[in-house]
Parts: C-alpha cells; sequence; structure tokens
C-alpha cells in the first residue's frame, strides 16, 4: 500500500522518517513478539514509545511504526529513530481504529 | 516473552557466553517483589560496557546489530515499579593487568503483584534447558519464596557421579527434573 495515500486518509502525523510504501500490518505491544511477528516491510502499530521499539523497527526491518492513541516517543527513542533512518508515524486513533481504516482501504 | 522463565533463560545465556564455569541463578520472592539475581566468573565487562547495556543497539553479538536482552529485562523491572543493576569486573583491565575475580552479576527486581507483571513460567524446564545446553558449567539454582525453599547445585551433583559421566545425559536430566519437581511439590503442599 502506498504510503501517502495512507498518511492522508487516516489523517496520521509524520514524527520523522518517511515511508514510501508498506506491506502488510503487524499491531501488538509485547516487544518481543513483535520482534518475532513483524516482517519487513509491515506497518507495525502499537502504544509503546520507548528505545526498545525503535530497536525492534531496526532488527524486523518494519517499514515504518504507527504510534497510536496519541503516543509520544520518549527523547532518545526519537533520537534513535532519527539516527537508524525509522519512519515514526502518529495518531490520535486507537489500535483498533487504525486498524478498521486500513482494512477498509485495503477494500 | 510473555513467561518469566524466558527472561531468566535468555539472561544466564549472557554469562555462559561470557565464558563462565560458575554461574548463580537465583530467584527470592517476597512480599510484593521478586529478586531475580544472576552471578558470574565469566569475561566480565568494562564500566563503558555496562553503561551501554540498556542501550538497544549494543551488542557483542557479531551476528546483528541490536541486542534486546538486557533492555527487555529493564524494560519489564521498571513497568512492575523495579530496576536493574548490573556490576562487573573485567577479566582484563584497559592496561592489560588481570582481575583474578573477574565476572558480572545482575540484579533485576519486580512487582511480583503488579498488573503488568507477567506469570513465573517453567522454571524447571529452563534449569534442565540451561544445564542441557552447558553440561560443564557448575550452575546453582536457588528459588526461594513464602514457606519454601528450592535448590540445586551442579557441582554437589557432579561430585556424586563419575566424572565421566556429563549432566546432559538423558538419565541425568531426568533425574533433575524430578529432583527440582520433587522440591516444589513439596513446599507446595507445606
Amino acid at each position: 500500500m502506498n504510503g501517502k495515500q495512507l498518511l492522508e486518509t487516516l489523517e496520521l502525523k509524520t514524527v520523522c522518517g518517511s515511508v514510501e510504501s508498506f506491506d502488510g500490518v503487524y499491531a501488538g505491544d509485547l516487544l518481543s513478539r513483535a520482534m518475532s511477528h513483524v516482517e519487513a516491510d509491515n506497518l507495525w502499530i502499537t502504544i509503546m514509545n520507548n528505545m526498545n521499539v525503535i530497536a525492534v523497527a531496526s532488527l524486523t526491518e518494519a517499514a515504518a511504526v504507527l504510534l497510536a492513541e496519541g503516543v509520544e516517543l520518549v527523547p532518545e527513542a526519537l533520537e534513535a529513530a532519527k539516527e537508524k533512518d525509522i519512519c515514526v508515524l502518529s495518531s490520535d486513533k486507537t489500535v483498533y481504529e487504525l486498524c478498521a481504516g486500513i482494512a477498509a482501504m485495503l477494500n | 516473552m510473555d513467561e518469566f522463565s524466558l527472561y531468566v533463560l535468555d539472561i544466564t545465556m549472557n554469562s555462559v557466553r561470557a565464558g563462565a564455569d560458575e554461574i548463580t541463578v537465583s530467584l527470592a520472592e517476597d512480599g510484593d517483589w521478586l529478586t531475580f539475581t544472576v552471578t558470574d566468573n565469566g569475561c566480565g565487562m568494562s564500566k563503558e560496557q555496562v553503561e551501554k547495556l540498556s542501550n538497544p543497539f549494543f551488542t557483542t553479538r557479531k551476528t546483528r546489530k541490536v541486542g534486546l536482552g538486557v533492555p527487555f529485562l529493564t524494560m519489564l523491572a521498571e513497568m512492575t515499579g523495579g530496576g536493574v543493576k548490573i556490576t562487573s569486573v573485567p577479566e582484563k583491565n584497559e592496561d592489560g593487568s588481570v582481575n583474578p575475580c573477574h565476572g558480572t552479576t545482575i540484579q533485576g527486581t519486580f512487582g511480583r503483584n503488579h498488573l503488568d507483571f507477567i506469570p513465573l513460567g517453567d522454571m524447571v524446564e529452563t534449569v534442565k534447558t540451561l544445564i542441557q545446553g552447558s553440561p560443564e558449567i557448575n550452575f546453582t539454582y536457588i528459588h526461594t519464596f513464602p514457606g519454601g525453599h528450592v535448590e540445586l547445585k551442579c557441582a554437589e551433583l557432579r561430585a556424586m557421579l563419575c566424572e565421566e559421566i556429563s549432566l546432559a545425559e538423558p538419565e541425568i536430566l531426568m533425574w533433575i527434573g524430578g529432583y527440582l519437581e520433587e522440591q516444589y511439590a513439596g513446599t507446595e503442599e507445606a
């Protein structure tokens, strides 16, 4: 799916980086589980906001991290995201609303 | 990792990789707190390395650039109101001098009644996995909790066996599993 289309349709904010496109979505907050379930080029939706999120995104080669429920990255995590060139998006919507929105776009 | 025993396995493997031959794994449950401690006589770390441990982008592994063992442990500890403390003495100082008493101690405290804490998981299986993977290491496992105490010392076990027998032999591992389970069952009845 096209990144620009996603940003516009779901009214997402870009925290850092950019996402041209993504392929598949994973939603979940248990980082150890995300580590084994986020696939390369996935969009990963979570409410976790610490440095470890950036590490997991980097490790799994996620296309972008989408922070739900208005969560903001802690400063060190934001710094790491910029340094490691990880795209981070955010939204005030819940994880469910974001997933449902993406599903609607796909249909 | 939705069971604490997986964290125990993950953190203890750091001591195995540090070349330790004596590793003590202890779990102490008391009141609202669980204190988890791993002490080893491995190669240790410099002050700078210890400071970098909480940063997931620091790892001694060469196969990938991210190390999440200690960051995940720290996250769980802090989420439940506790924290993680690491002290280490490197085998060799930067000036090349040698510390005879080298090794690392990592200690985490966890709010065991906190909403975000996770089930302990299968500690017997975890201890067996560690011994099976590194039968030459003298593991000591101590788990204390209100009304109970479970303990296994590989060194004592080894002294009772012939030297040629590996602790990874299926019969020995089965005996170890039974020995631990018996202790846990005994304390449950009490």
